[in-house]
């Protein structure tokens, strides 16, 4: 059976800048099993699946794989399956808003502006400070030996997924760094976390924050574009009154050092909310015969 | 769904598959006059799979149709997979049709003869792989880490050897199919002796008498970081160049299936054929997952 697919390109306006991502649209009747066997042939980040929503308040039902599981809640991969839902017509947003019925429950997603400009962001789901370290703990040293840490102390942070958030104290460094793999995948399994994401403040025009992910074993992998991540970064800063600018809304650089180039728009809201987002554009559109 | 103009045909095909998710993936560009190399290998990145590649008017008279194959990483002269499936997509395509079931492709290795069999629905595919060579004497250079290599596994009836077709691999037979699938490589030996005899990686087969094929392959590359690969095109070549040496292929008339895969979660199928002049042929039947069009601009983004 035929189904609509999209293989598009989130946190990017420009294709190859931002984070790959597959859309299977009109998912209906896959089981857990075939979409896990799709997600793992498409050998991107993560593969989405749409459904008809079963709440009323939803627009459509998502799931959400990586090659090797299903991922209760992600960033980028929610921003870029509302582009794919509108660019496929299936759901009209509703003053602005769609919601998407995922297992993480139902999340809105914010729509603004259309074409080629226009931005999605998601609502994330309420990040927690689970221990805040200080600089010399020594679960760190390893993962962080010869780099110039910033003002916030490290924290550990869980937005769905857990990252040690690590401040650096300028972007030139941070650009710089070059991930030491097993000391992060140690302290990943350790910690039970992802890994480690360290962030420097910018004085480019565009962006405040650049921002870098680094991913423990087996993975081994330096995200192009972390919307959950970041998420848990803005909520972080948010908790300690530290936001760059003055109205909640920041951008952020990501993935220059991996061959990308993702621009990240954060809004912490009146309520505290952390929505994450940006542009994506559709690279790869047809149907999927699986 | 807005399509913009400069969309092209795009395809991304399981090769060696009998159904989805069995083979090999493999991405395919079909137009790609206009698009540079940069952008090329930019999109071969972005896809992320092993190799996609991108189809072109022939630069001679004696080719039906080019491609240019790129991994994430680079472009590649030739490669046994991607031209089945380069082939494949051309007729499918209607870029090209075979006259009496034979083509021509050019790719940066040359000219490579192709032939096509079955019809619609049940298109078969092989390519002329390369001739295989043996390395002599490496086994006798190669012997403790060899020993070291293959230690507890029980013995086939020809002795391991390297034989080289473009890569080198290490080809040894296993006492039987079952002996294959059974396998615990370790992984650590088989770096240093590939490492040591810059081979690109270490294939062990052995014979099977299952219904639908008479060989079980495997192939380890962990120094390139690739503990198991799949199904391999060159792999199957070079088993099939040692056996044709040894005077025991399996199946009749110079035709076997290689069953390769399986304990990846995968089922990759490869008919292998040695002609009357010992040329190896490499093919399989090709499963079109994904048709569409890509969207990818012609120069590439602002940062690389």
């Amino acid at each position: 059976m035929k189904r609509r697919y999209m293989q598009l390109d989130v946190f990017a306006g420009h294709p190859g800048d931002g984070n790959p991502l597959a859309v299977v649209l009109d998912a209906e009747g896959l089981d857990d099993t075939t979409m896990q066997a799709i997600a793992r042939w498409t050998r991107l980040p993560e593969t989405t699946f749409v459904f008809p929503a079963t709440s009323p308040d939803a627009s459509y039902g998502l799931r959400i794989f990586s090659p090797r599981r299903e991922v209760p809640f992600a960033g980028h991969p929610s921003v870029g399956t509302a582009h794919a839902v509108l660019e496929a017509g299936i759901a009209p947003p509703r003053n602005g808003l769609l919601v998407q019925q995922g297992i993480a429950g139902l999340l809105p997603l914010r729509v603004e502006g259309d074409g080629a400009t226009r931005t999605i962001a998601v609502r994330t789901p309420t990040a927690r400070v689970m221990e805040v370290a200080s600089a010399g703990d020594p679960r760190l040293q390893d993962a962080l030996r010869g780099l110039p840490l910033g003002l916030l102390p490290p924290a550990l942070m869980d937005g769905g997924r857990r990252w040690w958030l690590v401040e650096l104290a300028n972007e030139s460094s941070l650009r710089a760094a070059s991930p030491d793999w097993n000391a992060i995948s140690r302290l990943a399994h350790d910690t039970d976390s992802m890994g480690v994401c360290v962030f420097a403040r910018s004085d480019d025009p565009v962006y405040y924050l650049a921002v870098r992910a680094w991913v423990g074993a087996p993975a081994h992998f330096e995200d192009a574009a972390s919307g959950a991540a970041n998420a848990t970064l803005a909520a972080w800063l948010a908790s300690r009154d530290a936001l760059p600018g003055d109205t909640g809304f920041y951008r952020v650089s990501q993935g220059r050092e991996v061959g990308h180039d993702a621009i990240i728009e954060l809004l912490v809201d009146d309520d505290g909310e952390v929505w994450s987002g940006g542009r994506a554009c559709t690279v790869v559109h047809g149907d999927i015969d699986w | 769904m807005s399509l913009q103009r400069s969309a092209r045909r795009y395809l991304q095909l399981d090769v060696f598959a009998e159904r989805p998710g069995g083979g090999n993936p493999l991405g395919v560009v079909f137009d790609a006059v206009g698009l540079d190399t940069v952008s090329m290998q930019a999109f071969a990145a972005w896809t992320n799979l092993s190799e996609t590649i991108f189809l072109l008017p022939p630069t001679t008279d004696a080719a039906d149709y080019r491609v240019r194959i790129f991994t994430p990483r680079q472009e590649l002269p030739f490669a046994g997979h991607p031209s089945v499936g380069a082939a494949w997509a051309a007729v499918e395509g209607g870029l090209v049709s075979a006259r009496e079931g034979a083509l021509v492709q050019e790719c940066a290795a040359g000219l490579l003869p192709v032939r096509v069999d079955g019809g619609a629905g049940d298109m078969r595919v092989h390519v002329r792989a390369p001739r295989a060579r043996e390395i002599t004497k490496a086994a006798l250079l190669h012997e403790a880490a060899l020993r070291t290599a293959l230690a507890k596994l029980p013995p086939g009836r020809q002795p391991p050897a390297l034989w080289n077709n473009g890569p080198a691999w290490w080809v040894v037979e296993l006492a039987d199919g079952a002996a294959v699938r059974a396998m615990q490589p370790d992984l650590a030996a088989i770096a240093a002796l590939t490492q040591a005899s810059s081979a690109v990686g270490l294939a062990v087969y052995g014979r099977t008498d299952a219904s639908d094929h008479q060989l079980v392959v495997r192939a380890y590359c962990p120094a390139d970081n690739i503990p198991e690969d799949p199904v391999t095109g060159s792999v199957n070549a070079c088993i099939a160049a040692q056996l044709a040496q040894a005077g025991t292929l399996p199946g009749r008339d110079g035709r076997y299936v290689a069953s390769q895969g399986r304990e990846l979660g995968r089922d990759g199928k490869v008919h292998v054929r040695v002609d009357a002049d010992g040329e190896v042929w490499i093919g399989g039947q090709v499963q079109c997952v994904i048709d569409g069009r890509v969207d990818w601009p012609a120069q590439p983004g602002s940062v690389r």
